[in-house]
């Protein structure tokens, strides 16, 4: 049993929607950030978020998340069985949810295991689960060698290893984590992978956004391309030159041929 | 709540801007305080003594007791004023707003706890303020702790707590505005806007002029007009600021 099925939350079987964003626009001032944007993210999968720098990914995920609120449209997230406005259900949903947008969790006076902990604690765990689950997480991002550090003397990479472990800590079953391989080195770029593909087989809904088509085509289960605030189309996940596809599909969607697309 | 107040404890234990902020306000003011009245009565014709002069009230301990009361009323206020707008403040300067706002842990639950724990730092602050300066005024000589020095040391204390209580509103300022520097900024102006009305000795119904004035600040006479009514003002100050903290927080969008 996961541990956030034992604290009673839902296990989603596979394939049930459990993130969804349903007609979402924003818009600051006259720049529409996110321009009526559908999308399911399943239990059991993980689900890319692909696009150029401004597609909105972020926006997205902050809508998702409650962080924003629509202009038009739903951000719906899986609570007591069933899909929730995220706006409706904050804070009890979030006791499942994961995540990691822009900034890491982290505090500069803190060492990382008390960084670690105390998002464990914020995110529902008692104060000896909270210490377990401290331990299991930095051995499984490889950061018991910084523990005992202040977050203040850490590289840029090991910062956004603190970051997931937060957002990973108390197992949650719906994960959004934006540019999750972030100034990782490569074999953090593997150790997150293969976390993630864990957290998928064990059921929770995974939302990934990334520039790393290479990356996200060994990872993920479904690849939706973002573009000026518009899904503009999918990509097939193990395909072969992703980058191609990208271009093309976004050249289309501006109306313009692939080469000057690419510029 | 109890998960926000530990985490929110350990941050404010490890801060070196709270630790500065206490050291500025424990040590600075007893030291000031004893100094001076030291000063104005050993060398009554210095340039020192003429000027502290008119803000010494009262004889033996009860005269640095009285100077600390006024100097808590703005080192305090600064000091915590300082630490609140940080706190909140930092927040969003680090871009750790983010992952707060989306928790099972709720907004509201996190703005109290840093309040709860800003408050007990502000209090604990003047305790141990006035604590230092009896025991440097009778280390010094200065006279014994009767009932004059009781009173002084008392009434310091309440200016303490008063003025605990208004650094409350500055997270507000900083959490609105998204940044420490703005609830800085905002505090500066307070504490002008203090001293412009405290001088002139109008507007103890200011709140945040009151405690410095009944602490002594614009002279005895002044103090002495100082209703309790005025000073109980920081009271609803403080709990209408934490309430409009706690609004702009669940109301917050995060960018």
């Amino acid at each position: 049993m996961t541990r956030a099925a034992a604290r009673g939350q839902d296990a989603d079987a596979p394939g049930v929607v459990a993130l969804s964003a349903r007609g979402l626009r924003r818009a600051f001032g006259t720049e529409r950030a996110v321009d009526g944007v559908d999308l399911d993210v399943r239990s059991g999968e993980i689900h890319a978020l692909v696009g150029l720098n401004g597609a909105g990914k972020s926006t997205l995920m902050r809508l998702l998340l409650g962080l924003q609120r629509p202009d038009a449209g739903r951000a719906l997230v899986r609570h007591a069985g069933a899909l929730r406005d995220v706006g409706e259900v904050r804070p009890e949903a979030f006791g499942q949810v994961g995540h990691l947008v822009e900034t890491p969790f982290t505090y500069a006076e803190l060492t990382v295991r008390e960084v670690v902990r105390s998002a464990a604690r914020l995110r529902g765990l008692g104060r000896a689960a909270a210490d377990r689950a401290t331990r299991g997480v930095l051995a499984e991002l490889a950061l018991e060698r910084w523990a005992d550090r202040r977050s203040r003397t850490l590289s840029l990479g090991n910062r956004q290893r603190v970051g997931l472990a937060c957002a990973l800590v108390h197992e949650p079953t719906v994960l959004v984590l934006d540019e999750p391989s972030n100034a990782l080195d490569p074999a953090g770029v593997v150790l997150v992978r293969r976390r993630l593909r864990r957290a998928a087989d064990a059921g929770a809904a995974v939302l990934v956004s990334s520039h790393h088509l290479d990356e996200m085509a060994r990872m993920a289960d479904r690849i939706t391309v973002l573009h000026r605030g518009v899904v503009v189309g999918s990509l097939p996940p193990g395909g072969v030159d992703l980058e191609r596809q990208l271009f093309a599909m976004v050249a289309a969607a501006d109306g313009v041929p692939t080469e000057e697309a690419l510029g | 709540m109890t998960a926000a107040l530990e985490v929110e404890a350990l941050k404010l234990r490890r801060a070196t801007a709270a630790r500065v902020a206490a050291l500025a306000v424990v040590l600075g003011v007893p030291a000031l305080s004893v100094g001076f009245v030291l000063a104005a009565q050993r060398a009554p014709g210095s340039q020192a003594a003429a000027k502290v002069a008119p803000m010494i009230t009262g004889e033996g301990l009860a005269a640095p007791l009285g100077l600390a009361g006024q100097v808590l009323s703005i080192g305090l206020l600064l000091a915590g004023g300082v630490l609140v707008s940080w706190s909140f403040g930092r927040e969003h300067a680090d871009g750790t707003i983010g992952a707060l706002a989306a928790l099972p842990t709720s907004r509201r639950a996190i703005v109290l706890a840093k309040s709860v724990l800003l408050l007990a730092w502000g209090l604990a602050v003047a305790v141990a303020t006035v604590a230092l300066t009896v025991l440097l005024g009778l280390v010094t000589g200065a006279g014994p702790l009767d009932d004059a020095a009781s009173a002084a040391a008392g009434r310091a204390l309440a200016v303490g707590a008063t003025t605990a209580l208004l650094t409350l509103p500055f997270a507000w300022v900083a959490s609105a505005l998204r940044g420490y520097l703005a609830g800085i900024a905002a505090l500066l102006g307070v504490v002008v806007a203090t001293q412009v009305l405290t001088v002139v000795g109008a507007g103890a119904w200011f709140p945040y002029a009151a405690p410095a004035m009944w602490a002594g600040l614009g002279g005895p006479e002044v103090a002495e007009r100082v209703v309790p009514l005025q000073l109980w003002l920081a009271l609803p100050v403080a709990l209408l600021g934490v309430g409009a903290t706690v609004r702009a927080w669940d109301r917050m969008e995060v960018r």
